[in-house]
Formats: C-alpha cells, structure tokens, sequence
C-alpha cells in the first residue's frame, strides 16, 4: 500500500479512481467524527448517572455498552461502503 | 528453529481470507470446503462435546464446568430473554443459548493463531485456521437464521394475514401504506445490519492487528518492532473484549426482533 501510493505520488499520474478512493477515505473520516461524538455523549451520561446514584452502577454499565455497540454497528456499516468504494468497484 | 524463521514469513491477513481447502460435488452442484467453514464445522464439534458434558453432573452447587455452562446460561435466561419474551421464554431460549455459544465459539477460535499452531506441530504450510466471523456469507447466515425465526414466530402466533396487519400502528387511513412500507423496510434492514455489525466488528480488529505486523515487515526495525508489539497485545485484549461484546449484542437483538414479533404491539 506504501509503495503504491509512493509511486503514484511520485509518477504525479492519478489512477482511474483515485476520487473515489479520496471520496471513500474522506467518508471514513467524516463517519468516526459522528460516531465518537455519539459515544462521548453515551460515556458523559452514563458517569453523571452512576455519580448519582452509585449502587446500580452494573445496570448503567450495560445499558452503556448496549447503546455503545449500536452506534459502532451503523459506523461499520458506513465503513463498508466505504470499502466497496476502494475495493469492489469494476474499473 | 528454523520453524520460527519461517512463521515470520506468514501472511498477517490469512485468518480473514477465505481461501478453498478441498472441493467435493454432490449430484451436479460443487461445494467448495474452505478455512471458515471447517471454523464452523470445528466450533460445532467443540460445542457438541464440551456442554453435554458440562450437563452431566446435575449437582445443586455446581463447580467446575458445571458453573461456567450454567452461569451464562441462566444469565441469558433471566436477564436477557425473560425481561423481553415474557411467557414464552421457554420455547425461545434455546435459540438464545446456542446462538450466543456458538458465536463465542467462532470469535475466540478466531483468537486464536491456529495456522501458526499446525506449523509448528507438524511443519507443513496450511491455512487451516480463521476468524469465521469476517466471512459475510456465515454472520449473513445468522441473521438471516434470526429473520426467519421472527417471522415464522410471529405468522404461528398470529396467523398470516393478521401478523401482516399488525405490522403497522393504528394510524389515519392516509398514511397507513406509507407506515406501512417503512415496517417492510426495517424488518428487511435490521437482519442486515445484525449481519453487518458482527462482520465489520471482527474483520476490523484483524486488520488492525494485521496492520500492525505489517508495520513490522515494512521498517524492519527493532524499536518499532517493540513497539508494535505492545500495541498488538493491547489491540487483543481489545479484540477478545469486542468478542464477547458483539456476541453478547447478536444475542440481545434477537431476542428484541423475537420480542417484537410475537407481543401484540402498537395494540
């Protein structure tokens, strides 16, 4: 993968789909932004809650991790894509 | 010793990949046998083996394997399938319980550096091992395994056409096909992102983890391979968490789709 880049960088020639390879790398980028602003909340949230009332910490502690693991299956999901762009793509 | 210069030599990415072991035909289709599914055929074999006999001893305090079967068993029961199933938790339990011991199964298997295992046993090159999970074809097979179970609960409970009328919320008549259509749809999309989210969870952790060998290979470095390392078994302590995770998260889910299917909702 260095080396390929390497080389395009320094052939200066653009492949046939390097916009979609930007594209595809930039919406990576634009999906964790969304994605740890949500889990941040979720985190922020959830130590207020337990600060309140600390004895049903467990119970906090796995609603967390239920919502956390939600918002990261819809990140992959666009991960994916993202993927199919670079590397499913005819031509 | 000279094994261990040459396990340096593997591919990092090998546990992802899906590569044919043997083919057999049945009548006039080919199957193909490949790394994931003898995974599968292995994690089968293991679950047949280890929970009979951890059933076998049926002592009030249990010990031992006795105590780890049952433990996440009656946790999957009483905490995951009880609170959402209601009354009909015991026809569906035991759909939650192989689902969850067999995705464990399949994400700690994929842990584990089977291939590298094999070579230094027996010496011969092989790609018998893999992380099943990054296969789309077999977390596809689960879901869809779960969509059907919903759906087939539901029509049984229900009958067809009023299982298909309770789908949407009593709203006003001009709206109902657009409800309507947007039921169809997330019963057509939940399936998918189960499939998905299992995928894409597993298959990101052993490309970080493949990422970080290859850092390895491309410096060539001592330092850099030092600290490569520390990353990578902080990166599976990570990946073994994410293990139970994601198949704590499949189990949950189902028993929500199946919850959802059989109660008389918006009713």
């Amino acid at each position: 993968m260095i080396e390929l880049t390497g080389c395009m960088l320094a052939a200066g020639e653009p492949s046939s789909n390097s916009l979609a390879i930007f594209g595809a790398v930039f919406g990576c980028g634009m999906a964790i932004i969304g994605a740890s602003i949500g889990i941040g909340f979720i985190g922020g949230k959830a130590a207020e809650a337990i600060a309140r009332q600390p004895q049903i910490g467990g119970r906090i502690l796995t609603a967390m991790i239920i919502a956390a693991a939600l918002i990261e299956g819809l990140t992959f999901f666009s991960l994916i894509i993202c993927f199919l762009a670079i590397f499913w793509m005819k031509g | 010793m000279v094994h261990s210069v040459f396990l340096a030599e593997m591919n990092p990415l090998k546990p992802v990949i899906a590569e044919p072991l043997f083919r057999f035909s049945i009548g006039g289709h080919e199957i193909v046998f490949s790394n994931h599914m003898l995974m599968i055929t292995v994690a089968g074999i293991i679950l047949l083996i280890v929970i009979p006999l951890g059933a076998r001893k049926k002592n009030l305090a249990p010990k031992g394997l006795q105590n780890l079967i049952e433990g996440i068993c009656v946790f999957l029961r009483e905490e995951v399938a009880r609170p959402a199933l209601g009354e009909s938790t015991d026809k569906f339990v035991y759909f939650v319980w192989t689902i969850f011991f067999f995705i464990l199964t399949l994400n700690l298997l994929g842990m584990m550096p089977t291939e590298s295992m094999y070579y230094l046993i027996t010496g011969r090159e092989n790609h018998f091992g893999g992380a099943a999970a990054t296969n789309i074809w077999i977390t596809g097979a689960l879901a869809s395994i779960t969509f059907v179970l919903t759906h087939a609960a539901g029509i049984k409970k229900y009958g067809l056409f009023k299982y298909l009328a309770l789908l949407a919320p009593k709203v006003p008549l001009p709206i109902l096909p657009l409800i309507y259509v947007l039921e169809i749809i997330s019963a057509l999309v939940r399936p998918f992102a189960l499939a998905v989210r299992l995928f894409a969870n597993i298959l990101a952790g052993h490309i970080i983890l493949a990422t970080f060998i290859g850092l390895i290979i491309i410096f060539k470095n001592w330092g850099v391979a030092a600290g490569s390392i520390a990353m990578i078994i902080a990166m599976s302590f990570l990946e073994l968490l994410v293990a139970f995770i994601q198949t704590y998260i499949f189990t949950l889910l189902s028993t929500l789709f199946i919850s959802l299917a059989i109660e008389a909702e918006h009713g």
